[in-house]
C-alpha cells in the first residue's frame, strides 16, 4: 500500500540531520504554496470563469505542468516504481501509455477549448449537456463519474500527507487541542488539508496551476535525480548493467514474476487508462483554461516527448537497481518485497536515503528531504486539482443547473467554496477516524473505490469521441451507455457483494470479472459494455436535430465539408 | 491551406495515426510475444545494450511514439487553423 510507506520515508530518529533538513525543506515548500496561493488571489477577478477557470488565459508552461501535475499522483514516484520493483522489465511497458495522453491533450483539447470558448462551458457536464440535451439525467450521470473520480483521490492524498508528517516526526509527542489529543498523523493530514484548502478557496485555478508548476517540477526532478543517484552509487553505468544482469528470468520477462503483466492487460491500460486520467473532470478543465490551440499543442508535444523520459530513464532505472540491490521473495503468500525495503510502493524511497547521504554529504541529505516532499507534492497536486473540480461539478451541474437554476453568480460563488471546505474537512475527518480504527468501513470502501476510479472516468470516452468525432450518438445512447458502463465497472468492486451478499450468482459474477482483471484493463471492461449499449440504443432512438449538430462541430473548429 | 496541401496533410496524419497505434501493438501489445524470452529457456535472448530487452523494446516503441507525436506537431498540427 502506498500510503503507509510514507510513515517510514524519513530517519527513525527525530534529531538526525535528515529530519531537521526535512523541516526546513517542508516549512520553505509550505510557505512557498501559500505565496503563489496568495498572488494567485491577488490576479484574481470575482467571477465563476476566472475562479474555475483562470479566465481562460492559462499559457503554455502553466498548462503543462498542471496537466502533468494533475496526471500523477504519489503513484508518479512510488506505485509505478513500486511494480517496476515488484514484476521487473515488464511493468516497464507501462510508459507507452504517456505519449498516448499526450496526443489526446491535441486531439480532444483544442476542440473542447474552442467551444468551450465559444459557448461560455466550465465543466464537462456543460458541454455534454449542451450537445445531447440539457436533461437532469446526464448531467447527474457525468457528476456522478467526476464524484467517484475525485472523492478517492482527495481522501488518499490526505491521507498520504498524515504519514509523510508522522514519518518525519516520529518521536515528536502529541498535541492537545479543545480536550483532544492530536499525534502527527492528525496534525500532518490537518495541515495537508488546510494548506491545500487554503490557496484552492483563495486564488481557484490560478492558485492551483501555479502551485501545480512548483509541484511538478519538484516531482519530475525528483525522479530524475533519483535516477542519477542509482546509477552512479552503483558505479555508473557499466556498474549498473552488471546489477540488472543478475535480475531473475522471471523479471526480465512479461508476464513478470506476480503473472500479472499480459500484453492484452498492458495494451488497454496503455490506451484506456491514460485516456480516462485525461478526460476526467480535472483536466477537462484545464482543457478549457488554456489560452488557445498554440498551448495545448505545445502542452501535447511536451508531455509526449518529456514525461515518457522522466519515467524509463528515470524512476523506473532505480527501481529495476533496487530490485537487482533488493530482490522481492517468493512465499507461500506470493512475492513478498524484501525485508530492508518493507512495502514495494517504498524502493524509490529506500534506495534514495541509502544512496544520496554516502554520496553527497549534506547535500545528500538535502536531496532526500527534497525527494521526501516531491511526494508529499505529487500528492497535493491532485489533492488541490480535484478539489478545485468537485467544486466546479458540485456547484455548476448540482446546484445550479437542478437545485437552484435561478442562483446569481455570487451566490455560486459561495456554494463553491462552501463546497471545497465541506469536501476537505469530510475527507480530513473520515482520514483521522480511519487512521483511528483500521476497520473503519467508509474509508475502507472509499480505498475500494479507488482502484476503479479511473475506470469510471472512461466511462465518459464514448460520448466525448462520438461529441468529437463522429456525432452519430443519440442522448438516450448517451445515458444508457453511461448507466451500463458505470454499472459495468461496479461489478468489478467490492460493492455489490456488499449489496446482495454471496448468492450463487454474484459467486459467477467474481469469477468472470476476476478473469477478466487478469487480462485487460478495469475501464476497457466497463467500456466495451458502454460502446455496445450506447450504439445499440442510438440505432433506435432519436437522433439529435442536423442543424445543432452542425452548429456544435462549428463551434469547435471543424469544417463542415469535412468528416474529422 | 489549399486543397493539395490538405490532402497531403490528410495523408500524412493517417500515415502517423497508423503509425503510432502499430508501435502500442508491438511495443505493450502482442507484439512483444516476438521478443519476450522464455524465462524456462536457458539460452533465450533476455539482454540487449546490457538492458533487458524488454526495457529496450520498451525505449524504441517509446520513442516511435514520440517521433509521431513531433512529426505530427511540426508538419500537421502547427498549420491547422487557430
Amino acid at each position: 500500500m502506498i500510503i503507509p510507506i510514507l510513515a517510514q520515508a524519513a530517519h527513525p530518529d527525530s534529531s538526525s540531520p535528515l529530519s531537521t533538513i526535512a523541516v526546513v525543506v517542508l516549512v520553505v515548500y509550505m510557505l512557498l504554496l501559500l505565496l503563489l496561493g496568495y498572488l494567485g488571489y491577488r490576479r484574481s477577478k470575482a467571477t465563476e470563469e476566472d475562479f474555475y477557470l483562470a479566465g481562460r488565459g492559462q499559457g503554455f508552461l502553466v498548462t503543462v505542468m498542471t496537466i502533468m501535475a494533475t496526471f500523477f499522483s504519489s503513484a508518479a514516484i512510488l506505485g509505478i516504481p513500486g511494480n517496476v520493483y515488484k514484476d521487473g522489465a515488464a511493468f516497464v511497458l507501462f510508459a507507452l501509455n504517456l505519449p498516448v495522453a499526450g496526443a489526446c491533450i491535441y486531439l480532444f483539447g483544442t476542440k473542447i477549448r474552442r467551444i468551450g470558448q465559444k459557448r461560455n462551458y466550465v465543466t464537462q457536464g456543460d458541454m455534454i449537456a449542451d450537445y445531447y440535451g440539457d436533461t437532469g439525467l446526464i448531467r447527474l450521470l457525468v457528476a456522478l463519474i467526476g464524484f467517484l473520480y475525485v472523492l478517492p483521490y482527495v481522501i488518499m492524498q490526505i491521507k498520504a500527507g498524515g504519514y509523510l508528517a508522522q514519518g518525519m516526526f516520529p518521536d515528536a509527542g502529541s498535541m492537545r487541542f479543545f480536550g483532544r489529543e492530536f499525534g502527527m498523523f492528525q496534525l500532518g493530514a490537518t495541515a495537508l488539508s488546510f494548506v491545500t484548502m487554503f490557496y484552492v478557496l483563495i486564488g481557484g485555478m490560478r492558485s492551483v496551476a501555479w502551485t501545480d508548476v512548483l509541484q511538478g517540477f519538484l516531482v519530475f526532478g525528483g525522479m530524475i535525480l533519483a535516477a542519477i543517484a542509482t546509477i552512479v552509487a552503483l558505479g555508473g553505468f557499466s556498474g549498473f548493467f552488471e546489477k540488472v544482469s543478475t535480475l531473475p528470468p522471471e523479471a526480465l520477462a512479461l508476464p513478470g514474476p506476480s503473472k500479472t503483466w499480459h500484453p492484452s492487460t498492458l495494451m488497454t491500460i496503455c490506451i484506456f487508462s491514460s485516456i480516462g486520467s485525461l478526460i476526467q473532470p480535472a483536466q477537462w478543465i484545464r482543457l478549457y483554461a488554456a489560452r488557445n490551440d498554440n498551448t495545448l499543442k505545445r502542452s501535447s508535444l511536451v508531455f509526449a516527448i518529456v514525461l515518457p523520459p522522466c519515467f524509463i530513464f528515470g524512476i523506473m532505472l532505480v527501481a529495476l537497481g533496487g530490485r537487482a540491490l533488493f530482490p522481492p521473495e517468493i512465499t507461500a503468500e506470493g512475492i513478498v518485497p524484501h525485508p530492508h525495503i518493507g512495502e514495494f510502493d517504498q524502493i524509490v524511497i529506500v534506495m534514495v536515503k541509502e544512496q544520496l547521504p554516502e554520496m553527497l554529504g549534506t547535500l545528500g541529505i538535502v536531496l532526500v528531504a527534497v525527494i521526501l516532499v516531491a511526494v508529499l507534492a505529487a500528492s497535493m497536486s491532485t489533492a488541490d486539482s480535484n478539489l478545485h473540480a468537485l467544486s466546479a461539478v458540485l456547484t455548476r451541474d448540482v446546484y445550479d443547473r437542478l437545485l437552484r437554476p435561478r442562483s446569481s453568480e455570487r451566490e455560486r460563488a459561495w456554494v463553491g467554496r462552501a463546497v471545497i471546505v465541506f469536501a476537505t474537512l469530510l475527507a480530513l475527518g473520515l482520514v483521522t477516524a480511519g487512521h483511528d480504527n483500521e476497520n473503519f468501513a467508509p474509508l475502507k470502501k472509499i480505498a475500494d473505490l479507488m482502484f476503479a476510479a479511473v475506470a469510471f472516468a472512461c466511462q465518459l470516452l464514448p460520448l466525448t469521441l462520438d461529441m468529437l468525432f463522429f456525432r452519430k450518438g443519440t442522448k438516450a445512447g448517451a445515458m444508457a451507455g453511461m448507466i451500463a458502463g458505470i454499472f459495468a465497472v461496479f461489478l468489478f468492486t467490492p460493492f455489490p457483494y456488499a449489496l446482495f451478499g454471496d448468492t450463487s450468482l454474484m459467486e459467477q459474477i467474481g469469477v468472470t470479472t476476476g478473469k477478466l482483471k487478469k487480462l485487460f484493463d478495469l475501464g476497457f471492461c466497463g467500456l466495451v459494455v458502454n460502446c455496445v449499449v450506447f450504439a445499440g440504443v442510438s440505432c433506435f432512438t432519436r437522433r439529435l436535430a442536423p442543424d445543432h449538430v452542425k452548429s456544435f462541430a462549428a463551434d469547435m473548429g471543424i469544417d463542415s465539408s469535412s468528416h474529422d | 491551406m489549399s486543397k493539395a496541401t490538405k490532402e497531403k496533410t490528410r495523408r500524412l496524419g493517417i500515415i502517423l495515426f497508423a503509425l503510432f497505434a502499430f508501435a502500442l501493438l508491438m511495443g505493450p501489445g502482442p507484439g512483444i510475444l516476438i521478443i519476450n524470452p522464455d524465462p524456462a529457456d536457458p539460452d533465450a535472448t533476455r539482454f540487449l545494450l546490457g538492458m533487458p530487452i524488454v526495457y529496450v523494446w520498451a525505449v524504441f516503441w517509446l520513442g516511435v511514439q514520440g517521433l509521431c507525436v513531433t512529426l505530427a506537431y511540426l508538419f500537421i498540427w502547427r498549420k491547422s487553423d487557430a
